[in-house]
């Protein structure tokens, strides 16, 4: 178990680099200097070259980039060219607040969808199921930005009982805030409900099927026992997986969503960014949703073999 | 070739593989047409393609004829959609959107399929270090945001049809990688691989000629569940202003220019494009669902 | 009637052609009685009048009363005023602050020299008065005493040349650069005694003190020994002062007690600034009540709020505009017959009443906006699809020809652009349109490495000015550097030179006349319209003073019990 952790840590290190390269080379493309994109088209060149130079835009790329990568191993993100702030208080606050959105619609959507899967599966080829599986498709066929124009429409401008964007007053509370959050949050549970449902409802299916299920139901045991201590974790099995894939759309990929809401996540800032070309900021921002996504698959990943022995065995051999 | 007229006393030998191959396929086909989603989806990307064929026969006026003095017109017998912000027939842009997804998004797709599946044949059949060097790759290019691809691919290459269907095809590419990976790596235990080996085939035809054909299933499902997403992202980028340009009546761009007016009241030049996205996905999702049952059996 | 017709008939004869064109509308169905009110007030034609001839064209009294009337209850003291603005793309540094919400926010708890109003009047505010000498090249300001800052520290004249010089310092790389280059350079401003700054100017300037006003938004006062890092204090002299600054979020400020006008000492105990990502969010926010005012909004983006019987739009005239270049130095516009033809193909009543909804006035292919005082009173351009076929045939381009335009998504300049698109079609010629985001558009922002400067056909946008000395410099003179038409002509920049020099104002508008008439004849750049400025209020708000440049005075803002 340690040796496949440590290396799938290793590979994952890797994967960074490369990602953290990839970037690199890719943000170089894109046109227009630093200093020009702060000041805009219209400012004297004069004040565009001064800026720059002060800004150390000038240097050469590799050296650059190897600035920037002394620095993260120090923790030294260094200073977002655009703001002039640590790139980490500009991150963190992004990262909070996405982490916020992420976390309230984790909450709600993967008991819904578990449940949902499950009861579809129990019933299966019943018009319920069949509801279930075709409206959870419907639901994530429609694109995220349609359901936020709905949403806030119904909600927010012809009910007015929820605000429309995302973003609570300053020391606002808890519930306050989670008041802010409801339509974004169910944006997102629209979008990934028939996604993760379909998981969970293929894997119950599976589960029902299989061979220690029939026994335990000819042993007598009561359905939701049966279903509670057997086939719920293999019908989660999948789920993790899946639910693990989403982690990085959750917390790099809602640019629309926060857009809309005006809501200032990651998707935001990485965007800003790569419009502005803030170098320090692009690359770190892209390398924070990297590491969620790699240490999701990873905990997923461990996640699964824990519950599956037979992957663990296979995986160690 | 028939065996049944002669009798030689010997038992039959078995049918040859080609035989069983079509027969399998004639029953996925039947599985095909006896599925009402699958007929669903098809009649209704069947109504889309038409569109998308005979858009300007089809609509009622111009889809780029603008006209600003009425513009956001509600819904009437002269604009069954109504118009949008700068007058145009909603209607007519509906029509005539279906061409460009319908074209970028199978193409996106399609590209995304070609890599996705070569890069899932080479990281199953040579696992060992080449399968680790490029699956890290493929991860890295995973844990990148759509978005992010899309501006800079974007900015380097211009906004256009073609920057969208390599960006959607190079983000698609890991995913459908990862899938055919897995199938390969199945596969490669099969005997009629060693038995290629073992002819001293080079290790290309092997993987083309040999693995390819016995994966395809897996492939073909993986495109049409990514079709549906293809179509999907197609029109995230539109509405966040890369890749189909105006005046183009391209559905997620009309959606971005109109969506801040819903609050005034002017719903129609939002819902009817909204509609049709959601519906076209729908409906290719129930292909891919028709299609990856035929071919689990 | 009749005497009522004849009256009418009077008031058309001494009417602008802006005028008479209103009324030609309001007869022809074209225009609703609002838009003609409002836009009839605007033009300078009394209520009263505009009642007069709606009359007569039919009107009722009632329906000519149903503008969207100002709030004009007195403001209860207390409370706190929320304002929404675009985010600043930006960190908060006076020197580089160069969009709407930063210059906003600069605005307010900084203060200027002199105060550029509604109308384009300079006010003083921090300079008691000022006068020039030598014909306009010097200038001397009296600066008011008892002015402290928010630290306490008292106001001088040696922190107005500060202030100054750090601008003008070529080193610093400030956004003034663009507006003192050519005129005022690094240490030429000087404290001469307690209360006088002089400047001395490398040319004489007839505009300066707008220079020096709050048009020039980065040239808010700041003490002398200041080092950079406005963020931490927001240090000025304004009536508000920082509370608390959450990046990316907004500000809030609290009551300066110690501010030095009396009159201008908040109604509102606190005004807090939202930040808002997009025009659209903005747009919810006002009308789900999460802010009281909106600074600016789009007729495109804020269709919503025009029509929203809870929310009040204030209107200014301004000089904000689209520039179409037409490449001078290239097929097919080289001839300037074919760039007048361009011009006479433009519907421009579609675009003024269409796709600005009344919101703008017309504009005449120059710089020289209805709004500024020194613009000369001449005939307005109309389309004419006839003349435009002549002059391309004349020109030998009688079957069309096809011609790449480029600009960027923002805006309605993606609509403009396909309007035009459509207007060309007529005479047979193609427009194919390359629309990406800004950063593409304008590159490098030199020659040869942006498309805006580089490309045969272009539209570009420009914010507000309260004069138009810069617009009439680069964009045109044959060194100006946002010269995307390419236009060289020596009479041109000489009579610009005269104008700038000018320092009376009949002196300015007779200028105005030749300068006028000479682009209207060679026509590089089509000037389409100047579009108001619209900020949006909640009913119970009142005494919000904006001005088309962005900036918003909220000290005597507060809610209407």
């Amino acid at each position: 178990m340690a040796g496949f952790i440590g290396k799938r840590l290793v590979l994952s290190l890797i994967t960074l680099l490369l990602l953290s390269i990839i970037v690199f080379v890719g943000s170089q493309v894109l046109p227009g200097d630093v200093g020009r994109n702060i000041l805009g088209p219209f400012a004297d060149q004069q004040a565009v070259d001064a800026l720059n130079e002060q800004l150390g835009a000038n240097e050469s790329l590799i050296s650059q980039y190897l600035d920037w990568i002394g620095g993260v191993l120090t923790l030294d993100m260094g200073d977002s060219l655009a703001f002039r702030r640590p790139v980490q208080e500009v991150l963190g606050d992004a990262l909070v607040n996405s982490a916020k959105l992420a976390l309230l619609a984790f909450i709600i959507v993967v008991p819904l969808s578990i449940a949902g899967g499950v009861y579809a599966a129990l019933r299966e080829g019943s018009t319920r199921d069949r509801l279930i599986s075709l409206g959870g498709l419907s639901a994530t066929a429609v694109p995220d930005f349609v359901w936020a124009v709905l949403l806030i429409l119904v909600f927010s401008l012809v009910l007015g009982i929820l605000p429309a964007t995302a973003t609570a007053p300053p020391e606002s509370g808890f519930f306050t805030q989670v008041e802010y959050l409801i339509l974004p949050a169910f944006c997102l549970v629209f979008v990934l409900f028939g996604y993760i449902a379909r998981m969970a409802r293929a894997g119950t299916i599976e589960a029902l099927d299989a061979d220690y299920t029939r026994t335990a139901v000819i042993k007598g045991l009561p359905q939701r026992t049966v279903v509670r201590r057997h086939v719920l974790r293999n019908s989660l099995l999948p789920t993790i997986a899946v639910i693990a894939t989403q982690c990085g759309y959750l917390i790099g990929g809602l640019l629309v969503i926060e857009t809309i809401f005006n809501y200032q996540g990651i998707g935001q800032s990485l965007f800003r960014a790569a419009q502005e070309k803030d170098f320090p900021l692009l690359q770190s921002g892209v390398m924070i949703v990297g590491i969620v996504y790699l240490v999701a698959t990873l905990l997923a990943d461990i996640a699964y073999s824990v519950l599956n022995p037979r992957v663990r065995l296979a995986q160690e051999s | 070739m028939s065996t049944a007229s002669v009798d030689t006393g010997l038992p039959a030998p078995a049918a040859p593989a080609g035989d069983a191959e079509r027969a399998a396929q004639r029953e996925r086909f039947a599985l095909l047409r006896s599925s009402k989603t699958f007929l669903v989806g098809a009649g209704i990307l069947g109504i889309f393609v038409i569109c998308a064929i005979f858009g300007e026969a089809l609509a009622p006026d111009d889809p780029y004829a603008t006209n600003p003095l009425n513009d956001l017109a509600a819904p009437s017998s002269d604009h069954w959609f109504g118009t949008d912000r700068v007058g145009r027939d909603v209607f007519s842009r509906v029509i005539v959107g279906a061409r460009d997804i319908l074209v970028v998004a199978p193409a996106a797709t399609l590209l995304g399929t070609v890599i996705g599946t070569a890069l899932g044949l080479i990281t199953g059949y040579y696992r060992g270090a080449v399968d680790d060097v490029v699956s890290r790759v493929i991860d890295a290019f995973l844990a990148i945001p759509v978005v992010i691809l899309g501006i800079l691919a974007i900015t380097a290459l211009g906004p256009s049809n073609l920057t969208v269907i390599i960006v959607i095809g190079v983000v698609f590419a890991p995913v459908i990688a990862r899938t055919v990976r897995a199938a390969v790596l199945q596969e490669r235990e099969m005997e009629y691989v060693a038995a290629a080996q073992l002819r001293n085939e080079k290790a290309p035809y092997v993987m083309f000629a040999e693995i390819l054909p016995n994966v395809m299933g897996p492939v073909m499902v993986e495109f049409t569940v990514r079709l549906g997403y293809a179509v999907f992202t197609v029109a995230t980028l539109s509405f966040l202003g890369f890749g189909i340009q105006p005046p183009a009546p391209d559905w997620g761009v009309q959606v971005y220019e109109h969506y801040g007016l819903i609050s005034g009241g002017y719903w129609w030049p939002v819902l009817f494009p909204a509609l049709a996205i959601g519906i076209l996905v729908i409906a290719v999702n129930m292909i891919a669902d028709g299609i990856a049952k035929a071919f689990e059996r | 009637m009749d005497e009522t017709q004849r009256r009418v008939d009077e008031l058309r004869r001494r009417s602008s052609e802006v005028e008479n064109h209103l009324i030609d509308e309001l007869r022809a169905g074209k225009i609703g009685r609002r838009e003609f009110i409002r836009r009839g007030a605007i033009a300078g034609t009394s209520i009263p009048l505009l009642g007069l001839v709606a009359s007569a064209c039919g009107v009722s009294r009632e329906e000519l009363e149903r503008v969207d009337p100002p709030q004009t209850g007195a403001p209860q003291p207390g409370g706190t005023i929320r304002a929404g603005v675009l985010a600043p793309s930006g960190a908060l540094d006076p020197l580089t602050v160069t969009d709407q919400g930063g210059l906003a926010v600069l605005g307010q708890s900084g203060e200027y020299l002199v105060w550029s109003d509604k109308e384009l009047k300079p006010v003083p505010r921090l300079a008691e008065s000022w006068e020039s000498t030598e014909a306009g090249q010097v200038w001397r300001f009296k600066i008011r005493q008892g002015v402290s800052f928010h630290d306490g520290a008292p106001l001088t004249p040696e922190d107005v040349a500060a202030t100054f010089n750090r601008l003008a310092d070529p080193d610093a790389g400030s956004n003034a650069l663009s507006v003192f280059g050519g005129v005022l350079s690094k240490g030429n401003a000087k404290a001469v005694d307690d209360t006088t700054v002089e400047f001395q100017l490398d040319a004489p300037n007839g505009n300066f003190p707008y220079l020096v006003s709050s048009d020039n938004y980065n040239a808010i006062v700041l003490p002398a020994s200041y080092d950079g890092d406005w963020e931490k204090t927001f240090i000025g002299t304004g009536p508000w002062r920082l509370e608390q600054f959450r990046p990316g979020s907004g500000v809030s400020y609290v009551r300066n007690e110690d501010y030095w006008d009396p009159d201008r000492r908040t109604v509102a105990d606190r005004n807090d600034f939202r930040f808002y990502s997009n025009e659209q969010a903005q747009v919810f926010g006002l009308q789900g009540n999460e802010v009281d005012v909106l600074l600016q909004f789009s007729v495109s983006g804020g269709k919503a709020l025009l029509t929203d019987p809870d929310i009040r739009t204030i209107e200014l005239q301004a000089s904000a505009h689209r520039q179409i270049h037409l490449r001078n130095d290239v097929e097919p516009f080289k001839d300037k017959r074919v760039r007048q033809a361009m011009a006479l193909l433009v519907n421009r009543r579609a675009l003024v009443d269409g796709l600005l909804d009344t919101k703008s006035d017309f504009g005449n292919d120059s710089p020289f906006a209805p709004v500024f005082q020194s613009t000369a009173d001449i005939a307005q351009r109309e389309q004419d699809v006839r003349t435009a076929k002549e002059l391309l045939a004349a020109a030998g381009k009688e079957d069309g020809f096809r011609v790449q335009l480029n600009t960027w998504n923002g805006f309605e300049m993606p609509d403009l652009a396909q309007l035009l698109q459509q207007d060309v079609r007529q005479a047979g010629i193609t427009l194919d349109l390359t629309i990406t985001d800004a950063g593409t558009y304008y590159g490098e922002a030199t020659f040869g490495e942006s498309p805006w400067l580089d490309s045969t056909m272009g539209i570009t946008e420009y914010g507000h000015r309260g004069v138009p000395n810069v617009l009439l410099g680069a964009p045109l003179l044959s060194k100006g550097t946002w010269n995307g038409a390419h236009f060289k002509n020596e009479r041109y920049d000489s009579l610009v030179a005269d104008y700038v020099a000018a320092v009376d104002l009949d002196v300015q508008r007779a200028r105005a006349r030749q300068i006028q008439e000479l682009l209207l004849d060679e026509s590089p750049i089509l000037f389409t319209y100047f579009y108001y400025y619209l900020t949006g209020t909640k009913n119970d708000v009142a005494d919000v003073d904006v001005t088309a440049m962005g900036h918003i005075d909220l000290a005597r803002t507060g809610r209407v019990a």
